[in-house]
């Protein structure tokens, strides 16, 4: 019954794929890293299911999901800002954080087969702040992307805490082990939601005329 | 297995980052407000300073049409009555001087008689000028209309005039906007768009009266900013904020102007 959720979500995220991507062929409106973000979060989704299905141990990808979350926003929240300094920042913060990263993984492997608390606190507010950032600059703009920031804020902050404890949970009984990951799903569902919701906002309008 | 399992480095790790993460998120946020607050304010500095300097403008705009209006109407007595008057007066000098045959008495009092006559005459011109009798004594559409016969007769422009209102002579302070507008209006299509046949309407859509305007001009970029910073429609712009109504102008390049106000 819980899994209706995960599916849901698999689902929205299926639809958002395709209407981006399809903004994006037909009107090159879509944003290109933002269009690839979600092509990224569709093969994860869709890797970690099948490494389920075959009982392997997908734990490895939810580290890359989550390095590869951050610079793909990175990338995107990069590209959509116009001052200088900001897109400056974001490169240099995704730059650092990846060397920094890079250098825990070199010195202790084994972390990238556990929840990396390091990985997910850095990456994870590295992206909020981007999108706290962009928030800063709609406040006297245009609201772009407005609905995709409030969903990657809402996501991230929740789901956040939820990755965190997740070292704790591994260790609980069956019944509550995947409590956490079902609490996620939901979450992810209303994210895949918001960004649907932006795309209805912005693009289903001009793909009509 | 049970959480007891797990080594307390492990959980004291989970608890450090996590209160780590929300402090560091609440210092963020606090930032994003403040920095946010500071935006607003700013921006709201912006839109009053923006404000200030508009209402500065349209100061100067009065003041620059009441000297040019005084600048005209000292031209006007001058050129039109002053000078007709020194010669009536030369002539009655004239006729006191003895010996005068009855011809010449004739003559003189002739000219005395023409001279007044035009000087009564471009008085009342000017009296007209300033304010139209007509429009005072029975309202606007008397006054537009007035204005419309003036046009076509000495200024061969076709007018097309409609009134669907009955306007309320209690508002005659509020009409004299009007008019002058559409005054204004009409002058600018003549003097600067070259227009041959103009359309005014009044109507009344719920409850609010609209006034239509229309040339056949050669109109000009509406887009183009500079285009609407002329006097004359400073002018108007401080006339429609006295009658508290809103106001539309729509130009193209050679397809005249659109003007729709509200009062």
């Amino acid at each position: 019954m819980a899994d209706i959720f995960i599916y849901l979500g698999y689902f929205v995220l299926t639809i958002d794929l395709i209407l981006y991507t399809y903004s994006f062929f037909r009107k090159e409106e879509a944003n290109v890293f933002f269009v690839s973000y979600l092509a990224f979060c569709f093969i994860m989704q869709f890797s970690m299911e099948a490494m389920y299905h075959f009982h392997l141990n997908n734990l490895f990808l939810v580290n890359i999901f989550i390095i590869g979350q951050m610079i793909f926003l990175g990338l995107f929240y990069n590209s959509i800002f116009n001052v200088k300094s900001q897109k400056r920042f974001v490169l240099i913060s995704v730059g650092a954080a990846l060397l920094i990263l890079a250098i825990q993984f070199a010195t202790d492997w084994g972390q990238f087969l556990r929840f990396n608390l390091f990985e997910i606190t850095l990456a994870s507010l590295l992206v909020v702040i981007f999108a706290l950032i962009h928030f800063y600059n709609m406040l006297t703009e245009s609201k772009k992307y407005y609905y995709i920031s409030i969903g990657v804020m809402f996501y991230l902050l929740t789901s956040t805490v939820l990755f965190l404890i997740g070292n704790l949970t591994h260790n609980l009984s069956k019944e509550f082990k995947f409590l956490s990951w079902q609490l996620n799903s939901v979450l992810l569902v209303m994210y895949y939601g918001f960004i649907l919701f932006d795309w209805k906002k912005n693009f289903s309008k001009k793909s009509v005329n | 297995m049970n959480v007891h399992a797990l080594p307390e480095k492990e959980i004291v790790a989970i608890i450090l980052y996590t209160s780590l993460f929300l402090m560091i998120l609440s210092v963020v946020l606090i930032v994003f407000f403040y920095f946010s607050r500071k935006k607003i304010i700013q921006k709201e500095l912006e839109k009053k300073d923006l404000v200030l300097q508009y209402q500065k403008e349209q100061l100067h705009a009065i003041i620059f049409t009441q000297e040019e209006e005084r600048k005209r109407i000292a031209q006007d007595l001058h050129d039109d009555i002053s000078s007709k008057l020194n010669i009536v007066s030369l002539n009655s000098h004239l006729l006191t001087a003895p010996n005068l045959t009855e011809a010449e008495t004739a003559e003189i009092t002739e000219n005395i008689i023409n001279l007044t006559t035009k000087a009564l005459d471009n008085s009342r011109k000017i009296a007209h000028n300033l304010l139209p009798p007509v429009f005072e004594k029975f309202g606007l559409n008397a006054g537009i209309e007035e204005l419309c016969e003036e046009f076509e007769t000495s200024k061969s422009v076709k007018t097309h005039y409609k009134n669907e209102i009955d306007f309320d002579d209690k508002d005659i302070d509020k009409h004299l906007h009007v008019f002058r507008i559409l005054q204004e209006l009409m002058n600018n299509s003549l003097r600067h768009g070259k227009a041959t046949e103009l359309w005014i309407s009044f109507t009344n859509k719920d409850g609010v009266n609209n006034c239509d305007y229309e040339d056949n001009g050669i109109g000009f970029d509406s887009s183009n900013a500079e285009n609407q910073k002329g006097l004359g429609m400073k002018n108007i712009d401080s006339r429609i904020s006295f009658l508290e109504g809103t106001i539309k102008i729509n130009s193209e390049i050679n397809n005249g102007i659109t003007v729709n106000f509200t009062f």
